[in-house]
């Protein structure tokens, strides 16, 4: 008898056949593969979020010690970005100071210096473009927003028959942007000038919508801020580089202010448009401003949000 | 529909397996590539002129000049003109000035009214290397805020209490210096309105737009 083969030997593994091994595996790989590559996006987050970040308290519960380790952190991730080594520090408020701003319209010419100045002081994105101050062009004689053009563009400014107004934030005394947070990740200072903690917001964006005055601004994508152009001079609650995600808007140049020096842009205005000061000081040039000047009261003050950003004319 | 409901239930299986797996290689392909593209492509743009976000004054006034040890050939007068012989102004039909031709970059065009197109109102015609004010006082050349002042009070006011005018430094005195500009920092004596210039780039839009049309956004 010579020896048969079985008519259809099993298979070596159960039911599994060498062609449904195959197709299962490539159907699992590629699922696998699939899972992973939806979750790449994820890779980009690991660059700004440590668990640092993660489990840090906010602004004001942190203690001296563990403010140090935050600015420690950021100096950090700054130079790993950059590779430039800053100088992170958090600027305290000074007891008996009110910051205010007076803006001359008589004398602003528009030249939108004070924008780049202020862009190249406090680190906002190049692109997409973030300004805090947006120039309005206006007709004289009227103080309509709706006919106030911010595109203009002019072979040189000032064009006859057109006023300029510089909107920024108006650090309100009484401002809605506060009030609409929904985790007080901005909220207002001592000394007048309302902050935002960028590791604490969450990016809603209520505060932008909330803004009467178009003050605000939110990162859409990650910032680019060319190494060349950064100001390593940093704070907390002021220029430190954003991350994606987060609101951002003028303070004043707290880390210039708040060590008594003059904001950038009013550095750079050209006519000397710009005051600042403290307005508790009766000696200040705000003060001398307020008490003298023809000042339009504040703008769209019908809104009650009590600006503390002035707008006057000198005759 | 006739085809798919005669299969029997293990091809109808193996189909969908097919279908998945196709579309789950489709799906990683595209997420690996990048095809939604959620970090977007943006378009250029060019970082602002330096020149923009200088401090530096519309122009240089005297005293600027003598502390930064500039030129200041310009009020050595005595290098062309005579001592003490003095100075006669010629002036046209209607009563204006005729700027001679060695101060030819000289525009005379302070004030609306003619009034003020003579030398000597801010000049002294005795000492040309002073200026005299309206009131008879004498004044050195980097003196023009006190010249200026003896015809613009309500200016020279607000000048005075830092309302007028460029200021930089500190705010807060005790901390640091204030730095103050003076008069001819920024206005040209013979000249004064403040000049025009070119206005530095305005916002970008978002999605710039080319002959009035949305363009879709460049991989450039």
């Amino acid at each position: 008898m010579s020896d048969q083969k079985p008519p259809s030997a099993p298979p070596p593994f159960g039911e599994v056949s060498r062609r449904s091994f195959l197709r299962n595996s490539a159907i699992l790989a590629s699922g696998a593969a699939a899972l992973a590559a939806s979750l790449a996006p994820l890779r980009e987050l690991s660059n700004y979020t440590s668990v640092e970040l993660f489990l840090q308290k906010h602004y004001k519960e942190l203690t001296p010690a563990e403010m140090q380790k935050v600015l420690d952190r950021i100096a950090r991730e700054v130079e790993q970005q950059y590779h430039i080594r800053p100088r992170v520090r958090d600027y305290k408020p000074m007891d008996g100071v009110e910051f205010v701003y007076c803006l001359n319209l008589t004398r602003c010419i528009g030249c939108r210096k004070c924008v780049h100045a202020c862009v190249a002081e406090n680190n906002q994105s190049r692109n997409p473009e973030i300004q805090y101050i947006r120039v309005l062009k206006m007709p004289h004689g009227s103080l309509d927003m709706e006919r106030a053009d911010h595109n203009y563009a002019p072979a040189s400014v000032p064009e006859k028959g057109f006023f300029y107004m510089p909107v920024q934030c108006q650090q309100c005394k009484n401002p809605p942007c506060v009030k609409v947070c929904p985790v007080k990740a901005t909220w207002q200072e001592p000394d007048g000038i309302t902050v935002i903690d960028y590791d604490w917001c969450i990016g809603c964006r209520y505060c932008e919508a909330a803004c009467p005055y178009f003050a605000r601004r939110f990162n859409w994508t990650k910032p680019s801020i060319p190494k060349e152009r950064l100001n390593p001079e940093m704070s907390y609650l002021g220029n430190r580089p954003r991350r994606q995600g987060v609101m951002e808007k003028c303070h004043f140049c707290i880390q210039r202010t708040r060590q008594g020096k003059y904001p950038a842009c009013l550095e750079v205005c050209p006519a000397g448009a710009r005051k600042f000061g403290n307005a508790l000081d009766p000696e200040s040039e705000v003060a001398y401003i307020l008490k003298n000047k023809r000042v339009f009261i504040q703008l769209k003050e019908e809104l009650g949000t009590s600006p503390r950003f002035f707008y006057y004319f000198d005759v | 529909m006739q085809f798919i409901c005669e299969m029997s239930a293990t091809v109808k299986t193996n189909w969908v397996l097919r279908v998945l797996t196709a579309l789950f290689l489709g799906l990683a392909m595209a997420f690996l590539c990048n095809g939604w593209g959620y970090s977007a492509k943006l378009f250029p743009i060019p970082l602002v002129d330096t020149n923009f976000i200088s401090t530096a004054t519309v122009r240089m006034s005297a005293a600027d000049l003598i502390r930064s040890g500039g030129d200041t050939s310009d009020f050595e007068c005595y290098a062309c003109h005579e001592r003490n012989k003095p100075f006669k102004l010629k002036f046209d039909a209607e009563g204006d000035v005729l700027v001679p031709k060695e101060h030819a970059n000289i525009v005379m065009g302070h004030g609306r009214h003619h009034r003020n197109n003579n030398c000597f109102n801010c000049h002294d015609e005795t000492n040309l290397e002073l200026l005299q004010t309206r009131d008879g006082r004498h004044l050195k050349i980097s003196d023009s805020p006190a010249l200026c002042g003896s015809c613009h009070g309500p200016t020279y006011r607000d000048w005075e209490a830092g309302v007028h005018g460029r200021t930089s430094g500190y705010w807060k005195r005790d901390l640091g210096p204030i730095d103050r500009k003076v008069c001819t920092s920024c206005h040209n004596p013979h000249s004064p309105p403040f000049p025009s210039r070119q206005p530095a780039p305005g916002p970008h839009p978002l999605h710039p737009a080319v002959d009035g049309k949305l363009i879709a956004r460049s991989e450039s």
